[in-house]
């Protein structure tokens, strides 16, 4: 099935060529004629980056900013995904019942139920009850300028932070039922042997993971873990629903108060895929390497 | 590689305990339940449960009526139904594509299935409903259809790449053997051996698909999750709504489940060459 040296250009190459290339010629001729839009793609770097007046210096505008917040969301919604991911994994392969069942029903209910659902649920209960009992925006108002700063930079200014936090905590709750099966996916792929020996060597339950099981399942759990990483990214494209100012938000946003429509849209599609993709690279590249060793 | 590829490298055997699993969904329910009424409790959320059935149907007058939920449900079915048959459509010849000799076919299928899983389906909802939308004239409904099945098909593509890679070369070369054309090969040997292999994952995917349709709710395409959304603002049953969507939901997707394992469980149980 593998292509010879050198590329040969066959006839079915050239049909599927002119093919693509007829579409493209009728999208152009469609955005020209049938829609005659008027590109104004000058509008857009400025919605990237803007020059602060009063410093004179370069910052990033909406559309960068919604990009930062996207990539802030995800690495902290990983935190809570990861150790709600292990608990529930653990569980899942623990030997006693009712904690397999809490488990699975973890994982079974968060995998059956849509996120943009989910999201709803979640972020109505969590940002009413969680934040009003962690009492949070009142203890970062009154903190100094510093620590304010720290925050802004790492999750979001004060004003947004308890909306921040609920859409981390949303998304952790939803990604943690697929690390939940990477989780446990790895530690069944351990030989049997493995448990067998350490159980002979008289491991408890607990020594028998921490030194001997979960240090082979690493190598394992490693690669999928990072793919998920990449989901994260592209679910937190979900909770622009619920305001949190990430890209999609951002680009709703610049939409209704610009209506430069085609570029907004697809210079978005090109920021989260250089992201998306960039990230698929470095998992490969991940992946590759585990499997040298 | 996806998490079922992985699994069925590792030989990791999921077992199916149906009252078991049965038992554990019920458990957490009412954990949940229990969990939420007690949170909300503590926010004097006023419950209202009996002010929810007449937004799933109506009954009088031996006059059966279907509320703006169930009427909800059926978008998401019909959307949901489009977007499978659409999916594997583009999920088969984007396989075969991927598979061929060509040097564009391949390229083209890469480029297809690279572009769709490292974007989010959200994006790609918008840019086919604000983008390609006015610029190919066509509606709401059908770019909704074209963005989910465009989605799940570059899903389908790798489920269906991998089941045919997984049909013995020995069936390859008894073909050629036979004198049969590359194409009857597909058609008469290849694909359905494969297509046998490939419909437990598929129907999983069909799960997703379900689950994910709730996405184009956010163009304005009123199905469950977009009527759920309407009935909240007006009424402020907030959790009672959501939890009654989820429900629904989870009737869909849950059955749908069900199916796949069953399939599973048939196709490892019944062919010893599977």
């Amino acid at each position: 099935m593998r292509r010879g040296r050198g590329v040969k250009i066959t006839a079915l190459d050239a049909f599927i060529l002119l093919a693509l290339l007829g579409f493209g010629v009728f999208l152009a001729y469609r955005v020209e004629v049938g829609v005659s839009y008027h590109w104004r793609w000058e509008a857009i770097p400025k919605y990237l980056i803007r020059c602060d007046p009063s410093s004179g210096r370069w910052r990033p505008n909406l559309l960068l900013n919604g990009l930062f917040t996207t990539i802030r969301l995800s690495i902290w919604a990983a935190l809570p995904a990861l150790c709600i991911g292990t608990a529930a994994g653990l569980w899942r392969t623990s030997r006693s019942f009712p904690m397999r069942m809490l488990g699975g029903a973890y994982v079974e209910l968060i995998r059956n139920i849509p996120p943009l659902v989910l999201v709803f649920i979640f972020y109505f209960f969590l940002s009413d009850q969680i934040m009003a009992a962690l009492d949070l925006e009142e203890r970062i108002r009154s903190s100094s300028a510093g620590t304010k700063e720290a925050f802004a930079l790492l999750m979001a200014p004060p004003e947004r932070l308890s909306g921040f936090i609920s859409g981390v905590l949303t998304l952790g709750l939803y990604e943690g039922a697929y690390i939940a099966e990477i989780v446990r996916a790895g530690i069944r792929s351990v030989d049997k042997g493995q448990w067998e020996a350490s159980q002979a060597l008289g491991f408890s339950r607990r020594g028998q993971l921490q030194h001997v099981i979960l240090p082979q399942a690493f190598s394992n759990i490693l690669p999928p873990l990072a793919g998920q990483f990449i989901s994260i990214i592209k679910d937190s494209a979900i909770v622009s629903v619920v305001s949190i100012p990430e890209l999609t938000f951002q680009g709703m946003e610049l939409m209704a108060s610009t209506y430069l429509t085609f570029e907004i849209w697809i210079t978005i599609t090109v920021m989260y895929f250089l992201l998306g993709f960039a990230c698929s690279l470095a998992v490969k590249r991940l992946e590759s390497r585990m499997r040298k060793d | 590689m996806t998490f079922a590829q992985y699994v069925r490298k590792n030989k990791l055997r999921v077992r199916w305990q149906p009252w078991g699993d049965v038992l554990k969904l019920a458990l957490t329910v009412v954990f949940c339940v229990w969990f939420f009424a007690r949170g909300a409790g503590e926010l004097d959320y006023n419950w209202q449960w009996r002010r929810v059935p007449r937004y799933l149907f109506s009954y009088e007058n031996g006059q059966f009526t279907p509320g703006p939920l169930l009427l909800g449900v059926l978008v998401t079915l019909k959307a949901s139904a489009l977007s499978l048959v659409l999916a594997f459509a583009f999920g088969l010849s984007a396989a075969l594509f991927r598979m061929s000799r060509s040097f564009a076919a391949g390229l083209t299928a890469k480029v297809y299935v690279e572009a769709i899983r490292n974007t989010p389906l959200l994006i790609q909802i918008f840019f086919t409903y604000f983008v390609l939308g006015p610029v190919l004239g066509i509606g709401r409904f059908t770019s909704a259809v074209l963005a989910l099945s465009l989605f799940e098909g570059a899903y389908a593509s790798e489920i269906i790449r991998a089941g045919i890679a997984s049909i013995p070369a020995g069936q390859w070369e008894a073909a050629h053997s036979l004198g049969l054309s590359s194409f009857h090969t597909y058609t008469r040997v290849i694909l359905p051996q494969a297509m046998q292999r490939v419909l437990p994952p598929l129907t999983s995917q069909g799960v997703s698909l379900i689950k994910d349709s709730s996405l184009i709710s956010t163009i304005a395409i009123y199905d469950l999750t977009m009527q759920g959304q309407v009935i909240v603002a007006d009424t402020f049953l907030t959790f009672e709504i959501w939890f009654t969507v989820a429900g629904v939901y989870l009737m869909m997707t849950g059955s749908l489940s069900l199916l796949a394992k069953f399939l599973d469980n048939r196709l490892k149980g019944g062919n010893a060459a599977c």
